[in-house]
C-alpha cells in the first residue's frame, strides 16, 4: 500500500510529472511531507494541498470493518480458526490448538523437542479437516538443519496408522511438505518476502521458521555497537512480513526460539526480561539451571521480539523424562501448566 | 485587511509574483480587481479571480475571528473552561482504583498513553474501553462509539464479545438493584450486537497507512459524530523498522500528535495510544523505557505505565497535569480488569485520590 503509485492514488497526470520532477512517486513520498513542503513542490493554493492529501490518503487507507462484522465472518467458518495440537490439555488452555491468522513462538531449552513438535505440526496440517487437520501443504524454513524426513514419516505412521496405511499416502504427504534450508539472515529475509506467491500457488496452511533464534544470534553478536539495533530491525520486518501472510490467508505461522541465560552481570542481556513469565527460573520445579543465583534464563531475541509475537509457548524439562509446556501468551494472558509426555517417543 | 500578502495561503508561486509586482498587503488586490490584476502579473482572469476570492474569504475569516466568533483560535476565561471540565464525562475502566489514580478514568479530549511490555495487558484495556465508551448515560458513561486503529494484528473480537457481555450484565445488576426509569429504555439498545457494530476498525499495516488514516480521521469522525474514543493500538510497532532517518521519524509523530490534539478537541473524544517498552542501555545498566524516544514523550497529556513487579501486575500514572503518580495493582479476568488494592500496595501509594 506504501508503495503504491500516485498515478493509481487518481492524481492528474500533470500533478504526477510535477511530483516526479522531486522524485516524489509514491504515496508514501507524498504522506511523509509536511503541508507547507507540499504547496512548494505542488505549487498550488493551501486548501487545495488538503484536499490532494485527503485523495491520496484515500487510496492507501485501509478499509473499515465493524467489530460485528469481523465476529460474523468468524462464525461462519470455525472450524478454520485453530489447528489443534491434539495434545488435549494444551488444546484446551489455548482454546482449541494455534490459532491461524497469528504468530505463535516456541522456544525451549535445547533438546527439549520443539523440532519434534514442528515436525508432529507439519503432519497434522497435512491431515484432512475431517481428521483436525488443515488439508494444505507446509513451508518449512529450516535454519539448523534439523528436519529429519525419516522422522517425519516415522511420526505420521505411528501417530495416525489407520490413516497412513499405504506406502503411497505417506508419499503423498511427503510432497506436500516444502523444506527450504535456509543459512544466513539475508537468505531467511528473502525467503519471507517470497511466500506469498509460493503460498497461492501451493495452496499452503502452515508455515514454520525453525529457527529463528540460531541463524539470528549466530549473525548479530549484541555486544558490538550498532548490532543491537540492525538485529531489531531484522527482526520487526521479518515479523510485519509474517503477520501480513498470516492475516491475509488466515494460516498458523510458527517460529521456533531458543532459551538464552542471562548472566547478571552483563547489563543488556538482563533487560531482556519485561515480565516475571520470562523469567522461567521463577517458575517452580524448573531445574534448567542448576545455579538459581547465577542467572535469569529467558526466551532470546529481547523484548522488541517479544512484542511482535502473538502467542507463546514455553516447553521445559520438569523432570525428566516428561516435557513440561508453560503456557504464556501475550493475548490471553494465564499462566497455566501443563503436563505432557512427548507423544514422539515410541512409549 | 491590512494583512501582508506573503501570508495568504495561495500557491507560492503566485505569491512570489505578487512580491515581485509590489504588492504589499491584502487590501491592495480587493482593490485592483480581477482585471487589473491579471494584466499587472501577468496570469488569466480565471486565476486571478481565484486568487480574489480566497484572499476575500480570509479577510472575512480574520474579521469574523477579531469579532470573538468561533474559529480556529477560541479564547474563553478559566470558568468557562472549569464549567467545562466539569460536565465533561470519563470512560471509566470498571476498575476503580485505576479510575482513582486517573481522576475519574480516561478523560475526553486529551491524549492518554499506555506503555508497557509484551503481555501485560494494554490491548486488553484498549478493548475494554471501546466497550465502556458505549454505556448509556443513565449509567454514568459517555454514550460514545469507538474507533480502533490496529497496527499490529492483536485485537480480537472474541475477546470483546466477553468484555461486552460483562458489561451489559453488570448495567442490568445495577438496573435491578436502583431501578430508574431510563435504565429499561436504554438496556433495550444496550446489547452485545450493538455494542460490536459501534466500534470501527481499521487494520493499518505500515506508518503509511497509519498516516494516511490519521488524515482521514476529521471526515470520518464528522460523518460518525457520536464517536467518543480513538484508540491506536501500537504506534510504536509501524516506526520501529524501516525507519533510518531519525530525524524523518521525529517529525512525523509530532504530525501526527498535532493532528491527534487537533482531533480530539474538536470532536470531544479521548485518544488513547499504546506505546512498546524499549531498552536503554547505559554505562552500568540498563533499564525499561517507553519506545519511540525523548521527544515522543512530549505528546500525550497523561502516561500510564504498566509493570510487573514479581507476579503482580502494576499501573503507575507517570504523567498526568492534575493527578499525583501513584501506583495501583491490577489484574485481568475473564470479565474485565478487577482491582484488588492489596494492603501492602496501599502503603506504597503516595496517596489513594478517594473519590466515589
Amino acid at each position: 500500500m506504501a508503495a503504491k503509485k500516485l498515478r493509481r492514488a487518481q492524481l492528474s497526470q500533470e500533478m504526477c510529472e510535477r511530483l516526479s520532477r522531486y522524485q516524489i512517486t509514491t504515496c508514501q513520498d507524498f504522506l511523509c511531507l509536511s503541508l507547507l513542503e507540499l504547496m512548494k513542490v505542488t505549487g498550488q493554493s493551501y486548501h487545495e494541498v488538503q484536499k490532494l492529501l485527503c485523495k491520496v490518503s484515500r487510496a492507501c487507507a485501509p478499509k473499515m470493518q465493524t467489530a460485528y462484522e469481523m465476529k460474523l465472518r468468524k462464525s461462519v467458518n470455525p472450524s478454520s480458526a485453530f489447528l489443534s495440537t491434539t495434545l488435549h490439555s494444551l488444546d484446551r488452555v489455548l482454546h482449541g490448538g494455534v490459532p491461524c491468522g497469528s504468530l505463535t513462538e516456541i522456544t525451549s531449552p535445547p533438546g527439549c523437542g520443539k523440532t519434534q513438535f514442528c515436525i508432529m505440526l507439519s503432519v497434522l496440517a497435512t491431515l484432512p479437516v475431517s481428521m483436525g487437520g488443515l488439508d494444505g501443504a507446509v513451508i518449512y524454513i529450516d535454519t539448523e538443519s534439523a528436519f529429519s524426513a525419516e522422522r517425519l514419516i516415522e511420526i505420521a505412521a505411528n501417530r495416525f496408522p489407520a490413516y497412513y496405511d499405504s506406502d503411497e499416502k505417506l508419499l503423498c504427504m511427503t510432497r506436500s511438505i516444502h523444506l527450504y534450508r535456509e543459512l544466513t539472515c539475508c537468505s531467511v529475509l528473502k525467503r519471507i518476502m517470497s511466500l506469498e506467491e509460493d503460498i497461492i500457488l501451493k495452496k499452503v496452511k502452515l508455515v514454520i521458521i525453525d529457527s529463528v533464534a540460531s541463524v539470528v544470534r549466530k549473525e548479530f553478536d549484541t555486544k558490538l555497537q550498532g548490532n543491537l539495533a540492525e538485529r531489531s530491525n531484522f527482526l520487526n520486518r521479518g515479523a510485519s512480513v509474517l503477520k501480513y501472510l498470516a492475516e491475509e490467508f488466515t494460516i498458523p505461522v510458527i517460529l521456533t526460539n531458543q532459551i538464552t541465560t542471562a548472566l547478571s552481570s552483563g547489563p543488556g542481556l538482563r533487560a531482556d526480561l519485561v515480565s516475571p513469565a520470562d523469567d522461567l527460573s521463577l517458575s517452580e520445579g524448573s531445574s534448567v539451571s542448576g545455579k538459581r543465583d547465577s542467572g535469569y534464563v529467558t526466551a532470546a531475541l529481547g523484548n522488541t521480539w517479544s512484542h511482535s509475537v502473538n502467542t507463546r509457548l514455553i516447553l521445559q524439562y520438569h523432570d525428566l523424562p516428561t516435557r513440561q509446556p508453560l503456557r504464556v501468551s501475550a493475548a490471553i494472558t494465564k499462566m497455566l501448566r501443563v503436563r505432557s509426555s512427548d507423544t514422539n517417543t515410541a512409549s | 485587511m491590512q494583512r501582508e500578502v506573503g501570508t495568504l495561503p495561495l500557491a507560492p508561486a503566485l505569491r512570489a509574483r505578487l512580491a515581485a509586482a509590489g504588492f504589499q498587503t491584502a487590501q491592495e488586490l480587493l482593490d485592483t480587481g480581477p482585471c487589473g490584476l491579471s494584466k499587472e502579473i501577468g496570469i488569466s482572469r480565471e486565476e486571478a479571480l481565484e486568487a480574489l476570492q480566497v484572499v476575500r474569504q480570509e479577510c472575512h475569516g480574520d474579521t469574523a475571528r477579531a469579532a470573538g466568533g468561533s474559529g480556529a483560535t477560541r479564547k474563553c476565561t478559566a470558568l468557562e473552561l472549569l464549567e467545562e471540565e466539569q460536565t465533561q464525562g470519563f470512560i471509566i475502566t470498571f476498575c476503580s482504583a485505576l479510575d482513582n489514580i486517573l481522576g475519574g478514568g480516561v478523560q475526553l479530549t486529551k491524549i492518554t498513553e499506555i506503555c508497557g511490555a509484551p503481555g501485560v495487558g494494554k490491548t486488553q484495556l484498549c478493548m475494554q474501553l471501546a466497550v465502556d465508551v458505549q454505556i448509556p448515560e443513565c449509567f454514568g458513561g459517555v454514550a460514545g462509539e469507538a474507533v480502533f486503529i490496529d497496527t499490529e494484528g492483536s485485537f480480537m473480537v472474541d475477546r470483546v464479545v466477553d468484555i461486552a457481555a460483562a458489561c451489559v450484565q453488570h448495567c442490568h445488576l445495577i438496573a435491578e438493584a436502583q431501578p430508574e426509569e431510563d435504565h429499561g429504555k436504554a438496556l433495550e439498545t444496550f446489547s452485545v450486537e450493538n455494542i460490536l457494530s459501534h466500534i470501527y476498525c481499521f487494520r493499518c499495516r505500515d506508518y503509511t497507512e497509519l498516516l494516511a488514516q490519521v488524515y482521514l480521521l476529521p471526515e470520518f469522525l464528522a460523518e460518525h459524530s457520536k464517536v467518543r474514543l480513538v484508540v491506536i493500538d501500537g504506534i510504536a510497532f509501524p516506526f520501529r523498522h524501516d525507519f533510518e532517518d531519525l530525524a524523518l521519524r521525529t517529525r512525523l509523530l509530532n504530525g501526527l500528535a498535532q493532528q491527534l490534539i487537533i482531533t480530539a478537541n474538536e470532536h470531544r473524544a479521548a485518544v488513547v495510544l499504546t506505546n512498546q517498552m524499549t531498552t536503554r542501555i547505559g554505562q552500568s545498566q540498563s533499564t525499561l523505557v517507553p519506545a519511540l524516544g525523548e521527544s515522543w514523550g512530549h505528546a500525550a497529556t497523561v502516561r500510564l505505565i504498566f509493570h510487573w513487579d514479581n507476579t503482580q501486575r502494576l499501573a503507575t500514572l507517570y504523567k498526568s497535569p492534575s493527578q499525583k503518580e501513584s501506583t495501583i495493582a491490577y489484574e485481568i479476568t475473564v470479565q474485565f480488569h478487577h482491582c484488588w488494592l492489596h494492603v501492602l500496595m496501599e502503603t506504597r501509594c503516595h496517596s489513594i485520590f478517594c473519590r466515589f
